[in-house]
């Protein structure tokens, strides 16, 4: 009997093994981003509102998120959680990681937007009877925003991107698929390059709006 | 009163402790298995033709046959765990997956570290070569640009030869074995250490690829793996390893996916 | 918990681990400075506003900033490879680094120009400055204060990025953690040892970085 075919071209259908990898490509990333953003808000504002105390804290521990590379982290917790008795699928894995590091990102960005707001201008809403929440409501918030959404965006980008590297657990999003497809089928410069205008395709139509929100909002 | 009722909590909890340590100490991995309802093995699926994908992009291959048979023995569903060859290990480590089908060789220093069975397949290692590459024998690998994947026993092995030689730097690591076979494919390097059912396919599959020689090392006697205290589980795997070969059905599936007879799962010379 | 912990394989492998650390904060600061030589140039060809070569810079900016950077470092290994371009694993990293790094520098740069307003220069020229002198004195100056902070990101992104390596077969401090890793099966000490040397690695940059900074910016 012939050895059964361990190797099999690319197929049309492949195109959409790699559309449904995009699509946890994208799942992974609105995850982490929406759920990142919220928790770095909170950890923005706790960060401006205690200065020292929290830097030395809270900071500290924000900044390790930032300083190690993303592929140690994801790593580093992938094998950390089994140690300790909890079971984590790959999928559970990366997301949790990933929220802590674009959260930890966001922080730098809130506590920048939320420092950004003049310190006039928050005492005269004050005076004005505003209490603490309505002015971090409607004056601290909208102002603060317009002067670090382009940094937000950059950031959510590079954690679309940066998602990748949940491929290194065995996550099948678009870049395992890439590698799947080209151990079956040894075609790495056509997977290459269709993974990579998905990615594009992806990523691109972001940079677009926040270039554009960026222009606009320096001539007003 | 006060005293007594201390002594009840303590006692009770104490009592509690003492159940539950029980209950650890007789539940063993074969029960958890069979109590999860599922066995979760680790396979490589870089190794074609013994763990691949077809071309649905299902896993497929010897290796995810035999998971699938243990699960069938055990009347259990299974879960393939797709790893690396540097990861086959860490994973009975951390508990990720309850039992490697992935062509890991017994060494004694791999035993340290996890538990193995009776061998279950056997292998040699055999380099592919690029064809105009000139390499015949081993000896032709000198001074060649030679790669391996990360973590196996070809690249621990080799490393020992490019260190006689003083070759350390024409040799290249790589993440998993397809990409060994790209870059010779793609000529970066001259060899890649393989293993001898992997040769055929490959060839087949590259024209500028052919068989090249085999290695000096030993025969690759290779095991399943599983968590090195649990020996109610790893015994059950040795009975399922010589049911396997006892019922044909080894013997069936190496026919189908590497052709020809089944190597004999024996080594001669020493009772095992 | 069933896990027993194992340093000394990692102790003992200390001084391999950071011999790589060197060799990671060679090749991240050589993408850098190729990133900066790369970005100038395509800042300047992209505001040269000459059709004809525009599109080359946009298209390497946009690439470079829409994709994954391990793709690109795929890119560099296997993709090249299938046109019989190859690359060694150094080469590999320090050019999909380098790609990168002048994808992003080129916006810095041309964001730091942009924020010097051309009447300056009228201005300068009217003073009586030469050309040249106009833009030693007056522009770059300028530039430089702008483009410091994010280069400096850029310089920790590049070691940070450097670590994909790995997963090129170069060994670099993750490579070589992996390396070591994958003989003694002790992945997360190992990692966690290396990550310490990481985060060590980004505060010494970031001190230099300041340290610089102190010098070049007083008045």
């Amino acid at each position: 009997m012939d050895s059964v075919s361990v190797f099999t071209d690319f197929q049309f259908s492949d195109l959409g093994f790699l559309a449904e990898a995009a699509g946890r490509t994208l799942l992974i990333s609105v995850l982490a981003i929406s759920i990142g953003t919220v928790l770095g808000c909170v950890f923005g504002w706790v960060l401006s509102a205690t200065r020292l105390a929290g830097d030395a804290t809270l900071g500290v521990i924000l900044d390790i998120f930032r300083s190690v590379p993303l592929i140690i982290q994801l790593i580093l917790f992938y094998n950390f959680f089994p140690i300790i008795g909890f079971n984590v699928s790959p999928f559970v894995a990366g997301t949790i990681v990933l929220i802590f590091y674009t959260s930890a990102l966001v922080a730098a960005v809130a506590r920048g937007g939320i420092d950004a707001v003049s310190i006039n201008l928050r005492r005269a809403s004050r005076s004005l009877g505003m209490t603490y929440w309505q002015d971090l409501r409607y004056v601290v918030w909208p102002v603060g925003l317009r002067a670090v959404l382009p940094s937000w965006a950059g950031v959510a980008l590079g954690v679309l991107k940066d998602s990748a590297l949940v491929s290194v657990l065995g996550y099948v999003e678009l870049l395992r698929a890439s590698q799947i497809l080209i151990t079956r089928t040894q075609e790495p410069f056509l997977i290459l390059t269709v993974v990579g205008a998905f990615y594009f395709a992806l990523s691109f139509p972001i940079s677009r709006i926040t270039a554009r929100l960026e222009r606009r909002w320096q001539y007003d | 009163m006060r005293f007594l009722k201390n002594a009840t909590v303590v006692s009770l909890a104490a009592a509690l402790l003492f159940y539950g340590a029980m209950q650890n100490a007789s539940a063993d991995k074969l029960d958890d298995v069979i109590e999860a309802g599922k066995v979760r093995c680790g396979v490589v699926l870089d190794f074609p033709p013994i763990g691949y994908r077809d071309a649905k992009n299902e896993p497929a291959g010897f290796d995810v046959e035999y998971c699938k048979d243990l699960a069938k023995a055990m009347d259990v569903d299974f879960e393939l765990i797709p790893v690396t060859w540097a990861e086959r290990l860490p994973v009975i480590v951390n508990n990720r997956a309850d039992v490697v089908f992935g062509g890991t060789s017994d060494t004694l220093e791999r035993a340290k570290t996890v538990g193995f069975t009776i061998p279950y397949a056997i292998y040699y290692h055999q380099a592919v070569v690029g064809k105009d590459s000139g390499i015949e024998t081993f000896d032709d690998l000198k001074g060649k640009r030679v790669a391996a994947a990360v973590g196996t026993v070809p690249e621990i092995e080799f490393l020992k030869y490019a260190e006689q030689w003083d070759t350390n730097d024409l040799y290249q690591g790589y993440q998993s074995e397809n990409e060994v076979f790209l870059a010779v494919a793609q000529g970066k390097v001259d060899a890649g250490i393989t293993t001898n059912t992997a040769v055929k396919p490959i060839a087949e599959k590259y024209d500028n690829i052919i068989a090249g020689p085999r290695m000096p090392w030993t025969t690759d006697f290779t095991s399943v793996v599983g968590p090195r205290k649990d020996f109610g589980w790893l015994n059950y795997l040795n009975l399922f390893v010589t049911h396997q070969v006892r019922s044909g059905r080894y013997q069936e599936l190496w026919d189908q996916f590497v052709g020809g007879e089944a190597p004999e799962l024996r080594i001669p010379g020493v009772f095992y | 918990m069933d896990y027993t912990f194992h340093w000394r394989p990692v102790f003992r492998k200390l001084p391999d681990l950071l011999e790589a650390g060197l060799v990671t904060m060679e090749v991240a600061v050589l993408a850098m400075l190729v990133g900066v030589v790369l970005g100038l140039a395509l800042a300047i060809i992209r505001m040269s506003g000459l059709k004809s070569i525009t599109w080359f810079a946009v298209g390497w900016i946009e690439l470079a900033r829409n994709t994954p950077a391990l793709l690109q470092l795929f890119f560099f290994g296997f993709g090249l490879g299938a046109f019989g371009i190859h690359l060694s694993p150094f080469l590999i990293v320090l050019f999909g680094l380098s790609f990168n790094n002048a994808g992003y520098l080129a916006e810095t740069f041309r964001g730091g120009f942009n924020a010097v307003p051309p009447t300056q220069v009228k201005a300068a020229r009217s003073l009586g400055m030469t050309p040249t002198q106009a833009y030693t004195r007056i522009v770059i100056p300028q530039v430089m204060r702008v483009v410091y902070h994010p280069m400096t990101n850029q310089m920790v992104w590049s070691v940070l990025m450097s670590s994909l390596a790995m997963l090129v077969g170069y060994r670099e401090l993750a490579g070589e953690t992996q390396f070591l890793a994958s003989k003694t099966y002790r992945i997360f000490e190992f990692f966690l040892v290396t990550a310490v040397i990481y985060y060590v690695m980004v505060k010494l940059i970031l001190a230099g970085s300041r340290l610089l900074s102190w010098r070049l910016f007083r008045y």
